[in-house]
């Protein structure tokens, strides 16, 4: 059985939530949908927290279960850690007021 | 293989009981104290208590009685004593209780002229038979469709939407197969989701509804100035990993199974009849629990992350966790373990079959952690100013 320490519930996800706490530069066994994919973990990065699957771009939705749980305030790289620091919810804000 | 049942009681509005419990309920604030004193003089009762009174109005005063109303008519519930200030309101709950068919009593602050001694020894007496007659009650067998689930989460994690919630929504998709009921709320916790709920909705109407209980929701928080980050998900919630609230929804919804949504209801509304309703109403644990019982929820399957130790008095409360080092920390809260399946030593279909089969055996009266600790408590939402 290979030992993978991360999951992706969709095809569609740009990040993975981790079962166990990773180093920097640790390599990540992520299962998908598709079959196990290796990442790297470009920081620590604790137990359930989530890690980039690819580089997602300022604005673009972050996707788990295949949905979108908000976007990314900042550049994130794959395997960077994915947190409040870097994603926002598109959700619960006051509407932008028209120019 | 035999169809999967219970025991529990019988009562005679064709309701069925997973507990037997004598209930000394004070229905205004001026007679808790009474009622929490009888309660520690005949052990074995349980008491529910309201801190509001004559001040309450409109629909805030509606959800009030109909809440405390229920409490009395709950099918864990053998027999009440409510306990109030004065005649109309105590008569008003005691009269609808009575309509059920269980034994109940009015006892009335003011035919005590307010002396509180002279309530407590009334009360005492009895809570004291009721507790023993109730005690003649015998439980019979029941079916898994019998059953009318509860479902709630609280200090979740990103386990809780990985195994816990999706393990609580396989034993709620057979409750419902089975013909049982299920209900949760939470509504904030629809936020980002919704538009799956919606998709599970009997009709548009229920669809609708969702919504747009969703967007009042939302549009409350905004109005107030609110940054959901923070209040919910909360700081808790934001350690442990989650990091908006609508990954903390598509996590919490998967409480609800994959059965068809009947219908939105408000907290205390009776559901109409069997399969999956969704009640609108607010999110924090001892309201939303508290909502759900008045609904008629026997049992609550409450799944955490990290811990959570609010139960209901009146439905026995299972916790569940997912999350490795809360179930080793936390061994006299959770009463079912899932971080086998986090751990990827179990399937999410095994350890479901394991909780339905602690779930029966709870119905037939094994007792849970809150249980065992008296943890428990109901509590009503408030809604609105009062005069």
């Amino acid at each position: 059985m290979t030992a993978w320490s991360a999951t992706a519930l969709s095809a569609a996800d740009n990040v993975a939530t981790l079962l166990h706490a990773v180093e920097r530069g640790e390599r990540v066994i992520v299962r998908t949908t598709a079959g196990d994919i290796g990442v790297t973990a470009l920081e620590p990065i604790a137990l359930c927290h989530k890690i980039a699957l690819r580089d997602i771009a300022p604005g673009e939705a972050v996707l788990k279960y295949g949905e979108c749980i908000g976007e990314a305030t900042a550049a994130i790289p794959r395997g960077g850690w994915v947190h409040i620091h870097n994603v926002r919810s598109r959700r619960g804000r006051a509407p932008q007021a028209s120019p | 293989m035999s169809a999967p049942t219970f025991q529990g009681y019988r009562r005679s509005d064709g309701t069925i009981g997973v507990r037997n419990h004598v209930l000394v309920m004070s229905v205004t604030g001026l007679t808790g104290p009474s009622a929490r004193r009888i309660g520690r003089a005949v052990p074995g009762v349980r008491v529910v208590t309201t801190p509001f009174g004559s001040g309450l109005m409109g629909e805030d005063a509606e959800v009030q009685m109909r809440a405390l109303t229920a409490f009395g008519c709950h099918p864990n519930v053998a027999a009440t004593v409510v306990i109030g200030a004065t005649p109309p309101q105590v008569e008003r709950i005691a009269q609808s209780i009575a309509r059920t068919g269980r034994p109940v009593e009015a006892l009335i602050f003011d035919e005590c002229e307010h002396d509180a001694i002279t309530l407590t020894e009334r009360g005492m007496r009895t809570a004291a038979r009721m507790l023993r007659d109730a005690s003649r009650l015998q439980r019979t067998p029941a079916s898994l469709g019998d059953l009318f689930l509860g479902m709630e989460c609280g200090r979740s994690d990103p386990s809780s939407g990985l195994v816990s919630n999706p393990l609580v929504g396989c034993v709620v998709d057979a409750v419902v197969a089975a013909g049982g009921r299920a209900l949760f709320g939470e509504t904030i916790e629809w936020l980002g989701a919704e538009h799956l709920l919606a998709r599970r909705a009997v009709d548009a109407s229920v669809a609708q509804a969702i919504e747009a209980a969703v967007v009042r929701r939302e549009r409350t928080a905004v109005a107030a100035g609110l940054d959901l980050l923070g209040n919910n998900p909360g700081p808790t919630n934001i350690a442990a990993g989650l990091s908006t609230i609508e990954e903390k929804s598509l996590g919490a919804i998967a409480k609800g199974g994959r059965s068809p949504i009947r219908g939105v209801i408000g907290i205390a509304d009776p559901v109409p009849g069997p399969g999956l309703y969704v009640q609108d109403a607010p999110a924090y644990a001892p309201e939303s629990v508290g909502g759900l019982v008045a609904s008629g929820a026997q049992l609550v399957l409450f799944t955490t992350g990290v811990g959570n130790s609010f139960v209901s008095g009146l439905a026995p409360t299972i916790k569940i966790s997912a999350n490795p080092v809360a179930v080793r920390r936390l061994r006299e809260q959770l009463d079912f373990d899932a971080s086998d399946v986090f751990e990827r030593k179990a399937s999410l279909e095994e350890a479901a079959a394991r909780l339905q089969s602690v779930v029966l055996d709870v119905a037939s009266g094994m007792l849970t952690w809150g249980e065992v600790l008296d943890e428990g408590e109901e509590v009503v939402s408030r809604l609105g100013p009062a005069l």
